[in-house]
């Protein structure tokens, strides 16, 4: 098949249509992408030696941007995230909310907003910390499943124990671990 | 005169009723008629703008859950990927997700349009992580998939390579476009050698301007990777099931991943 192999020459596109123009492809044997490409052309021509646009990146900051920062230079995060838990919002982001919230109603300044903002964010957690230990009181049905388990396994190890005398296991377990100080001594000497 | 006038009514009267057959809806046609020849529909689904139907595959609340709006941190990017960037959270770079949704649709038409005309489509995907994911897609959708390493010459060489003469895939989609941080695959080149069209998922720092249908998003994740995974597998199999339903050919036994170009004509 006659082809162009200078792909820093034009565009793929540019290059068959050269071809197909000279008469060096066949119209029956261009490429089936050929007039999909032509119906629906990329946005940008891909050529080789397109240039790089000169665009600077701009950063992304938000407006309560400054109190968050404000919150994580004085305070330590302690507090553990899951980051598939999309549900639960974090405390920083209870923070802010608390103090946006604050901040609409007015009237205070902006360091008491903080701190009073910050006050309540503890009594939020203190509150939630509650709320999670009456709900507690389910875990008792776990613990009841898991004890069951646990005693499952406790009486398939007895059944085995009280089938192993007639079945050959022992003995072979007895060759294994045999085999086992062979080696270690192997490696002693 | 009034003989003429008679002789041409039946004339007139075919003149009538064919542009009543035009306008007659498409599945009546197909019943009156054997399957249309498949090159003059390939030609008139063209000039629908997405006959496939593929921006109804994702919305940009997908493409953001999937984290595809990820880049790298601000030292690795490539100047020529600064067009499809959003900006910098505190370093990290951020993509603009309705350009890479309109780069995407783009991308999955233009896809469908190949699988609907037949044509071979080729994985490729470099990241150790989610090669086995590519490969299963790919099975799936009853294409194929190279996720090791490129042997060079497998395109340009390849009649020599393999013995015979050989056809060469008429798609290739990149779901990662580097071989590892520092080069590009090579397949991406060869592709362009051989002037095969090449759809690739370009990261804030990769090169995208090789690559035909570039979009732009995060190439590393593993959910990103099964969404594109996935929406590449849609578009292929719509263009398929079209194709065999307009041949009149069974239903795509979707259950059975694998790929028969035996057609039973």
């Amino acid at each position: 098949m006659a082809q162009s192999r200078l792909e820093k020459i034009g565009t793929i596109f540019t290059r068959v249509q050269g071809l197909l123009r000279g008469g060096a492809m066949k119209t029956e044997d261009k490429p089936i992408w050929y007039d999909v490409y032509a119906a629906f052309p990329p946005k940008l021509e891909p050529r080789f030696d397109r240039p790089a646009p000169e665009i600077p990146v701009r950063n992304i900051f938000y407006a309560e941007d400054v109190v968050r920062a404000k919150l994580h230079k004085q305070n330590k995060p302690q507090e553990t995230i899951s980051l598939f838990d999309h549900r639960r919002s974090t405390q920083s982001q209870q923070f802010v909310q608390i103090y946006q919230d604050l901040k609409a109603q007015g009237a205070l300044d902006e360091q008491r907003i903080y701190e009073t903002a910050l006050d309540l964010l503890a009594e939020q957690r203190q509150q939630s910390r509650l709320e999670a230990s009456t709900e507690d009181s389910l875990p008792e049905q776990d613990a009841e499943s898991k004890t069951q388990l646990l005693s499952d396994f406790k009486e398939a190890v007895e059944s085995q124990q009280t089938k192993s005398p007639s079945s050959p296991a022992p003995p072979k377990v007895k060759k294994d671990a045999g085999v086992g100080i062979n080696i270690d001594s192997l490696f002693k000497d | 005169m009034l003989r003429k006038s008679l002789t041409s009514l039946p004339r007139f009267g075919q003149m009538c009723g064919l542009p009543r057959r035009l306008q007659s809806t498409q599945p009546e046609q197909s019943a009156e008629t054997e399957p249309e020849d498949i090159a003059l529909v390939e030609q008139r689904i063209l000039k629908h703008p997405d006959y496939f139907q593929v921006h109804n595959l994702f919305t940009v609340r997908d493409l953001f859950n999937a984290r595809v709006h990820y880049g790298h941190k601000e030292g690795s990017l490539d100047d020529r990927m600064r067009p499809y960037l959003f900006g910098s959270r505190l370093g990290h770079l951020i993509f603009d997700l309705d350009k890479t949704a309109s780069h995407l649709r783009d991308a999955l038409n233009f896809t469908a349009h190949i699988a609907f005309r037949d044509g071979i489509i080729l994985f490729f995907n470099r990241n150790a992580m989610n090669s086995h994911l590519v490969e299963q897609k790919a099975q799936e959708a009853g294409e194929f998939s190279h996720t090791r390493f490129w042997r060079g010459g497998i395109f340009t060489n390849a009649n020599v390579q393999f013995d015979a003469v050989t056809r060469l895939p008429d798609l290739c989609i990149f779901l990662n476009t580097q071989n590892n941080v520092m080069s590009q695959h090579t397949a991406v080149r060869d592709a362009a050698k051989m002037a095969i069209p090449t759809i690739g998922i370009v990261d804030s720092n990769c090169n995208p301007n090789l690559i035909t249908y570039p979009v732009p998003g995060n190439d590393d994740s593993p959910a990103a990777v099964e969404l594109y995974c996935n929406l590449f597998k849609e578009a292929i199999l719509r263009g398929k099931r079209e194709r065999r339903q307009i041949l009149g050919l069974p239903p795509l036994d979707e259950t059975q991943p694998r790929r028969s170009r035996k057609q039973k004509q």
